[in-house]
């Protein structure tokens, strides 16, 4: 019997300890979930301690293809969005304070 | 910002900008387009590399229940383990990249059984005493570790990503085998001649694990290509060199004596001089005529054929909630 029949792709989500964010560790083949959750252990935690595990199908995530994250790569005109775009107010403030002299 | 579209490109383009992504040291994904040589090259280096994985943890496994305290028992089956955990993360990077081709676990499993698909030519020899576990550990691993950390910077993202994985473990590994290697060399008589024995069954094994100097040496090599792609940056001979020149000092420390009677550092050429491997004998090893080659690969057809009511079961399984879920 062929084995696409039954196996799917994981990702697998880990957070190391309290405070910070889950990260991708990798993805592994697995029948189900709770297959999937034990192979996770297996495979990447036999040795850190951890905080969080994740398992998600990968048909699940909706994921980018090449256009999308070679579309994502200059964002070269977003000074707005950014505190680098206002570097003019400290002249500014700084000709508030002359004149108050 | 300029937008790829990559349906209005041509061929040739598509082959350019991916060329101009690995100048740049981008890394390549799973489902970025890739020319087809790239794709391959992919395939052959990393299905190899992580069925040596799987098949390198036998010769160690044999040693599980023999280790001589609870302590090295432990280790060598965290070691043994983690081979298995190398294979399981690079078989799974393999199947992404054979998937686009129709192909999955099960034809590689099946490749490994008809000796299609190839692996290390170390894992295919005997290990019979406990200093080839020390050997083993020590110098096979400190040669992959050697290949595996050159590769790290590859330009293909999810091997790279593996690699960092396996050579944090490695590092264990190479720990470990020190440490045998360290308590064989500085007991008694016997074990220090049981450690000799099992560096003169090795040495050569050892040399030809990086593979030969130029492909008339066997006929075909795939390093110019992963060097183009930037999968690799060393030649075989250049991490063969940096072998010699990190474990013959440390070998030689230890009071051991290499099977080599014409290995020399030439000064002038500032190169290892050593006795040529067989390179038919590689050859011939590789190909699944080792001494160990059928017992090993038989071991992992009967685990595979023992296992196969697992994988019915679950397929049935699966079937069966597909009618249930309509």
């Amino acid at each position: 019997m062929s084995e696409e029949k039954f196996y799917e792709e994981f990702e697998v989500f880990s957070r190391k300890k309290d405070g910070l964010a889950l990260e991708h560790k990798f993805s592994l083949l697995a029948p189900n979930r709770e297959m999937a959750f034990v192979m996770a252990k297996e495979n990447f935690f036999r040795r850190e301690p951890i905080k969080e595990l994740w398992v998600v199908k990968r048909s699940e995530i909706r994921m980018m293809g090449q256009e999308e994250r070679e579309g994502f790569k200059k964002l070269d005109n977003k000074h707005y969005r950014e505190t680098k775009g206002y570097t003019d107010l400290p002249k500014k403030w700084k000709k508030f304070q002359e004149k108050a002299k | 910002m300029v937008t790829v579209r990559f349906s209005e490109l041509t061929e040739e383009e598509k082959y350019n900008h991916f060329m101009e992504r690995i100048e740049n040291d981008e890394k390549i994904e799973a489902d970025d387009w890739m020319p087809d040589e790239y794709r391959n090259a992919l395939i052959k280096l990393i299905s190899s590399h992580g069925i040596s994985e799987i098949m390198g943890a036998l010769p160690e496994k044999e040693w599980v229940p023999k280790a001589p305290t609870i302590n090295r028992k432990l280790s060598i089956m965290a070691k043994v383990q983690d081979e298995m955990g190398h294979g399981q993360l690079l078989l799974r990077v393999n199947e992404d990249l054979i998937k686009p081709l129709g192909r999955n676990r099960e034809n590689v499993m099946n490749d490994l059984f008809t000796k299609k698909l190839k692996f290390h030519n170390v894992f295919h020899m005997p290990s019979p005493t406990w200093a080839d576990a020390a050997i083993i550990a020590w110098l096979v691993d400190g040669a992959a570790i050697l290949t595996q950390t050159m590769m790290l910077k590859t330009s293909y993202g999810p091997y790279g990503r593996a690699l960092k994985r396996i050579c944090q473990e490695e590092s264990f590994h190479a720990k470990h085998g020190e440490s045998l290697t360290l308590a064989l060399a500085s007991g008694t008589s016997n074990q220090k001649q049981m450690l000799q024995e099992s560096l003169n069954r090795w040495w050569e094994s050892l040399l030809m694990f990086f593979g030969p100097k130029s492909k008339k040496d066997i006929g075909s090599s795939s390093v110019d290509i992963n060097i183009k792609y930037k999968l690799r940056t060393k030649t075989n001979e250049q991490l063969r060199q940096e072998f010699l020149t990190k474990y013959v000092p440390k070998i030689k420390l230890l009071g051991l004596t290499i099977p080599d009677e014409t290995l020399r550092f030439d000064e002038e050429k500032e190169e290892w001089i050593y006795r040529e491997p067989d390179w038919k004998k590689f050859k011939q090893v590789v190909s699944g005529n080792g001494p160990k080659s059928e017992e090993r690969i038989a071991l992992r057809r009967d685990s595979y054929k023992n296992n196969e009511w697992v994988r019915n079961a679950l397929a049935a399984y699966h079937q069966k909630n597909r009618v249930f879920a309509g």
